[in-house]
Parts: structure tokens; C-alpha cells; sequence
């Protein structure tokens, strides 16, 4: 007992290794990326304080003299400032009566602080005043701040006396990096493009699995069944190839075949047609072609169970049906039909789940276009979080899209579980060393 | 297979073949013109080629600025689909075994696990390992793309190795026991040989899998140094100003070419795998 258990540890550890890392960690990190506002803007790892011009702008509704503060210019004459003016080697008479008479006190505008450096005995020029007063201009604008705490001293010697909960809304408008947030699910729930690609997912599987990925699929298996076998295994053969062949040559293909200088597009200038982008003209146009990619693939794997199926139908049956003057078509229903319940049952769940998953074949043929009428939903959580022309990627987001996708696979997958009796298929171990 | 077309004689296949024959002629004409434009020069607006020509094959010889070595792309893809492979088979002929014969805790929930895993939408799992790898530092290498492409294809492997596992007589086991070989010796000795099919079909299907992989690669390791033939055609592909479909082609082909060997070769270990389904 002991042995067997130890052994069976060990020799299924990488695998269990493998799906903790790359399974059950990502979608850990999925849920907690889908409560962040994570983007390329806010960094991945933690950001900092910046009094940026929008971060003014969200503040003026909560905050609006403050944030008027902020945006202006401040002037302190301090320390720092002062060490900064002696190195100048302008007149020295400037640094010693500064620090003199007006040592910390702090102006509110460039015109304001003028007027008192104006005044210093020394009597600087224009320029020299420009050039001192430019030294000691604190403002806080576009400065970068590791720390919360750095930016509210500055804050506090610019002279702007907040209270804690004031701090906190500055703090919180000006932070770069991500924060919590639960934003991602209402956009999901409100926005009117998401209704939109949901819309689309439904028709896209919706349609691909009806007149593909079964009816077509029962076409091909019912029809290469009543073949002699060579023929047969040919078509099979052909059926097969866009499953085989690596999807960005497959699609590679279908743009030769719908582009304007492709083949639909030569064949038909032969009758005069004027070629055009068959794949990307019109959102029905980009459909049928997106269907039809998709369909060519998916129609191989229920080719090949609905075959092996039908193959195993006894063979008298057949035989008793022709003797009495069964036509094929009643063969197909009374015969094959009934007898590939469960096969088509098991393609129809097993389908759903790839074409709900799938989306590289629109991702390199229409790349959701034209506009976003071929956008599905796991294209679009890709789209938002890795891959799109804005070049802000939102990886909360998309996170959050992408969850959704995960608790319907797993929804449906544990329903698919039940139905087709997933205990059956545990054997208890024959051997109890 | 003659039984069967002694039971349909009452009919004519002809019709029936004709029907089918129509209809796969998008898919032939697609793939024959594959092969020929990598070969020939059309007039323009013209779909009959008047000349042979080998000039779409120099991107062998010639590499175009700011692209990399095809060769160093192809030394790459094949790093990348061996060590898939080489994984793949390891791991999960070690589970399968476990999964079907030994007596580990929770191995109904570990099956039922693998089950559910392989129906994952692999989006979902791109994002996050995306900002993971970024965070490790295996983002824009092949060890890190390696690993995840063959985590994602894992519970397929683990779910067939189980299934030919099951169909190994417990005889043969038995047997060794009594002989006095440990559980491992038996596996490794006489369980494995039994299954010699199985790791081959196995292998074979990772390694189709892996050679055609396109989106992992893409995202997780687009850099010059690691790119693999898909990123490198589809990045062919996407560039605007050196538009010329016989050259994609003639990378196409030269990169489906194991494809299509490895396929007429070993067709019927395939069918059966195919038949049990992959993602898409």
C-alpha cells in the first residue's frame, strides 16, 4: 500500500507541478488582475505620486481651490534654494539678505515673490531676477514622488494645509500605479459593446456548430460511409487538412482565396466583376467567410467520431434494410441517426467549449473588422489585454473578460461531466500492494 | 471495407461522390495553388502560370534586412517542438500510469481535474501568464514558452495515456509482481513497451501541435532571437510594404513540409487522436 502510494506521488508531482503553475495560478491571477484597473498606463508592478495635469483636472471637482494651487507655480524661498543662488556667483549681497529677511516665506505667485526679490539693496537686473526667482520655484507639477508621504510634505511646505481625508483624495488622484478596483465587471455588465460582442460569440458558435461542426460533419461521415473505402479515405483525407496544417498558413490560404488580388477575385474579373476584399467589404461578407474558416476545421473531428460510430453500426443491419427495399435516405433515419445520439451529443458539448475558446483564425484573418463586426468575446478579452492598436493595454479588463469565459467553461464543463457519467470511467486499482 | 460496399449496391456512390467532390474543391484548389505559385510566375490578373520560376524560394539563401535567419527560425521551431514533445511524453506518461493503476489520494478529482482543464479557454490563461512570465523574467525566451505550451497540451496527453493504460492486462502486472519487481521496475520494464503505440501517437501529436503553435509564441516570446516559423511567416504576413503572396506561400510550404510528411506517413495514428479531439 505504502510503496504503490509513494511511487504514485512521485510520478505524478510534475504534472501536478505543471498544472499548479500554469493552470491554477494564472487563473488565480485572472481573478485578482479582474478586480485592478491594471493597464500598460499604471505598470504591472507598483506605481507612484505625480501631479499630472489630468490628476489637477480629476481634482478640480472634489478639491477646486486646491487643485488651482496646485497647477500654479509656488515659490519658497528655503535652504536648498539658497545654496543654489550662492554657487551662481552672482552678487553675494543676494543669498545673505534673502536668508536674512525672508528665510521660508512662501509665495503663491511668480509676480509676488518678484516683487520682494525686486526689492533686495543689491538691486538685481531683469534677468538676474528672472534667474532667481526660478530657483526657488517648488511648484509640485509633473514632479515624480516614490512616496505618498514625500508628496504631502512638499505639499505641506508649498504651504497647503490638508486634512487626512484631504490627503487622501490627492493621494488618490494623483497615484500612477494600479489600484482595486471593481470597474472592469460594470463595464461588462453596462457597456453597449460588450452587448454587442456577446451578441456576436452567440451567433458565432451558434451558427459554426450547427451547420458545421455537426451537420456537416454528419454530411461528410454519412456520405464517405455509403464509398468504397479508397474514395473514401481521400475526402477524409482532404477534410482533415485544415485541422493539420498550421493555422497561419490556413489562413494564409483563405486570404489568397477572398482578398482583391486573390482568387475569387481574379475568377470572377473573368466575367467582368471588378475585383474587391471579399473577406473584409461588408460585416456579412466578413461572417460568412469567418463561419466558414472556422467550420472547414471544425467539421474534421466530427467527421472522424460520427465515422468510427457509423462503422460501428453491425453491418446485418444495413443488409436487412436493403433486402427490404430501404432507400438510403430511409437508412440514414431509421439506421445511422438513432444510433449517433451520443456522438453528436458529445461534438455539440465538446464544440461549444473549443469555439467559445477559439480565436486565432479571426484574430489573422479579420482581426475582428471590418469596425468590430467579427469581434467575439475571447478575441476581444485578447484584443483588450495584449494586442490592440491604441497601445494601451488593459490587462484588468481583459482579465475580467476573461473570467467570464472561464466560469462559463467551467460551469459547462462540470454540466458535461453528469451527462456523460464521469464516474464510469474510474477504474479502482486491481493490485493493492 | 468490401462488406460495405456490397451492402450499399442497391445504389449508385457516383452521385454521392460527385456532391462531395464539389464541395472539397474549395480546399483542393486552395492547396494546389499553394504548391504551384511557390513555383511560377502568373501574368497578372491571370490564374494560370506561364513560367517555372525559383525566385520565390530565395528567402533560403537571402535574408531580408530587419528579418531574421529562416534558418536560425527553423533551428528555433525545432528546439521548441522537440522539447514540447520530449515534456509532454515524459510527464504525462508518468500521470497517465498513476491515473489509471495506482491508488493516489484524490485521483478521481485529479481526473476529473485534467478533464476540465483541457476544455480551459487558453485566453484566459495567456493574460495572466503573460504578466507572470514578465514578472520571472522567462517573457521573450523558449524556455518559458516551452513550459506553458506544454502545460496547456498536458491533460490531452495525461487523458490518453490514461486511456491506453486502461487497456494494458493487469496479467502483465500481476505477473511481475509475483516475480518481486517493484511497482516502478514493472512499469518501466513491461508496462511501458505495451504502450509503445500510444507514445508514439502521442508524440507525434505534440509535435504537429507544437510545430503549428502560433498565438503562445507570439505573445510570450515575439523577439527576434526565439521566433518560430508561425510568428515569423504571420510577421511576413502583416508587413505592408513587402506585399507578395507567392513568397508567403513559398514559406508556407516550406514550413507545413514535416507537416505534410509526418501526416501521409502516420495518417492512421492520427485519425485516431484527431478523432478524440483537439481544441478548435
Amino acid at each position: 500500500m505504502r510503496t504503490s502510494r509513494t511511487l504514485g506521488m512521485v510520478m505524478i508531482a510534475p504534472a501536478a507541478i505543471m498544472i499548479f503553475l500554469f493552470y491554477l495560478m494564472p487563473v488565480v491571477l485572472t481573478a485578482i488582475f479582474a478586480m485592478t484597473n491594471m493597464s500598460t498606463a499604471t505598470g504591472i508592478s507598483g506605481g507612484a505620486w505625480q501631479v499630472t495635469a489630468s490628476a489637477v483636472n480629476r481634482l478640480k471637482t472634489t478639491l477646486p481651490e486646491l487643485a488651482n494651487g496646485i497647477a500654479e507655480p509656488r515659490f519658497v524661498i528655503d535652504e536648498d534654494g539658497l545654496k543654489e543662488l550662492e554657487a551662481l556667483k552672482l552678487k553675494p549681497g543676494f543669498a545673505t539678505e534673502l536668508r536674512a529677511q525672508h528665510i521660508g516665506g512662501v509665495y503663491p505667485s511668480r509676480r509676488e515673490a518678484e516683487r520682494d526679490i525686486k526689492a533686495l539693496k543689491d538691486r538685481p537686473n531683469t534677468r538676474e531676477v528672472k534667474q532667481i526667482s526660478d530657483i526657488f520655484n517648488r511648484s509640485v507639477l509633473n514632479t515624480r514622488f516614490e512616496s505618498r508621504d514625500a508628496l504631502m510634505t512638499s505639499l505641506d511646505k508649498l504651504g497647503f494645509k490638508l486634512t487626512p481625508e484631504q490627503q487622501q483624495i490627492v493621494s488618490d488622484a494623483t497615484y500612477t500605479g494600479w489600484v482595486w478596483t471593481s470597474e472592469n465587471f460594470s463595464t461588462i455588465a453596462n457597456s453597449p459593446d460588450m452587448l454587442q460582442i456577446l451578441i456576436n460569440t452567440g451567433i458565432y458558435v451558434a451558427v459554426t456548430l450547427t451547420l458545421f461542426n455537426v451537420t456537416y460533419a454528419l454530411f461528410l461521415a454519412v456520405t464517405t460511409h455509403y464509398m468504397p473505402s479508397n474514395t473514401a479515405s481521400v475526402f477524409r483525407a482532404i477534410w482533415l487538412l485544415p485541422r493539420i496544417t498550421p493555422v497561419v498558413i490556413y489562413i494564409l490560404l483563405w486570404k489568397w482565396m477572398t482578398w482583391d488580388n486573390g482568387f475569387i477575385s481574379l475568377f470572377l474579373a473573368q466575367f467582368g466583376v471588378p475585383p474587391k476584399n471579399y473577406l473584409l467589404d461588408s460585416a456579412y461578407n466578413a461572417w460568412f467567410f469567418v463561419i466558414l474558416i472556422n467550420g472547414f476545421i471544425g467539421a474534421s473531428m466530427g467527421m472522424l467520431v460520427f465515422s468510427s460510430a457509423i462503422k460501428a453500426i453491425p453491418q446485418t443491419q444495413f443488409h436487412a434494410s436493403e433486402v427490404d427495399g430501404a432507400s438510403r435516405w430511409q437508412q440514414i433515419r431509421y439506421i445511422i441517426l438513432p444510433q449517433l445520439r451520443w456522438p453528436i451529443l458529445f461534438v455539440t458539448c465538446y464544440q461549444t467549449l473549443s469555439l467559445l475558446a477559439s480565436f486565432q483564425e479571426i484574430h489573422l484573418s479579420t482581426r475582428g473588422g471590418p469596425g468590430k463586426s467579427t469581434e467575439v468575446w475571447s478575441l476581444a478579452a485578447f484584443h483588450t489585454a495584449l494586442n490592440n492598436y491604441t497601445g494601451n493595454l488593459e490587462y484588468g479588463l481583459g482579465a475580467a473578460m476573461a473570467l467570464v469565459l472561464v466560469v462559463v467553461g467551467l460551469v459547462l464543463s462540470l454540466i458535461y461531466l453528469r451527462v456523460f457519467r464521469y464516474d464510469t470511467l474510474i477504474s479502482k486499482p486491481l493490485i493493492e500492494d | 471495407m468490401s462488406e460495405k460496399s456490397k451492402a450499399s449496391a442497391n445504389f449508385s456512390s457516383i452521385p454521392v461522390i460527385a456532391l462531395l467532390g464539389l464541395l472539397s474543391l474549395p480546399l483542393v484548389v486552395m492547396y494546389a495553388y499553394l504548391i504551384l505559385d511557390t513555383v511560377t510566375n502568373s501574368e497578372p490578373g491571370s490564374l494560370v502560370p506561364n513560367e517555372f520560376t525559383l525566385e520565390h524560394w530565395k528567402f533560403l539563401w537571402e535574408t531580408r534586412s530587419g528579418k531574421s535567419s529562416i534558418w536560425l527560425v527553423t533551428l528555433n521551431t525545432f528546439i521548441f517542438t522537440c522539447c514540447i514533445t520530449g515534456v509532454i511524453l515524459l510527464v504525462s506518461s508518468m500521470a497517465g500510469y498513476v491515473l489509471s493503476r495506482l491508488n493516489v489520494p484524490a485521483r478521481g478529482f485529479f481526473l476529473a481535474g485534467v478533464m476540465v482543464l483541457h476544455a480551459f479557454p487558453s485566453v484566459t490563461l495567456i493574460i495572466s501568464i503573460f504578466i507572470v512570465l514578465q514578472y520571472i523574467g522567462l517573457y521573450n525566451s523558449l524556455i518559458g514558452v516551452i513550459l506553458v505550451k506544454a502545460a496547456i497540451d498536458m491533460p490531452l496527453g495525461i487523458w490518453l495515456m490514461k486511456g491506453f493504460y486502461d487497456t494494458v492486462p493487469w496479467e502483465i502486472e500481476m505477473a511481475g509482481i509475483v516475480d518481486g519487481a517493484s511497482r516502478f521496475t514493472v512499469w518501466r520494464r513491461l508496462v511501458l513497451p505495451q504502450i509503445k503505440p500510444a507514445i508514439m501517437a502521442l508524440g507525434l501529436f505534440s509535435f504537429l501541435t507544437g510545430w503549428s503553435e502560433f498565438i503562445l509564441p507570439q505573445v510570450l516570446a515575439p523577439g527576434s532571437q526565439v521566433q518560430v516559423l508561425s510568428v515569423y511567416l504571420a510577421s511576413l504576413i502583416a508587413d505592408d510594404n513587402n506585399f507578395d503572396f507567392a513568397t508567403f506561400k513559398a514559406v508556407g510550404v516550406f514550413y507545413v513540409i514535416p507537416v505534410l510528411i509526418l501526416y501521409v506517413f502516420f495518417q492512421k495514428h492520427l485519425m485516431n487522436i484527431y478523432g478524440g479531439g483537439t481544441k478548435g
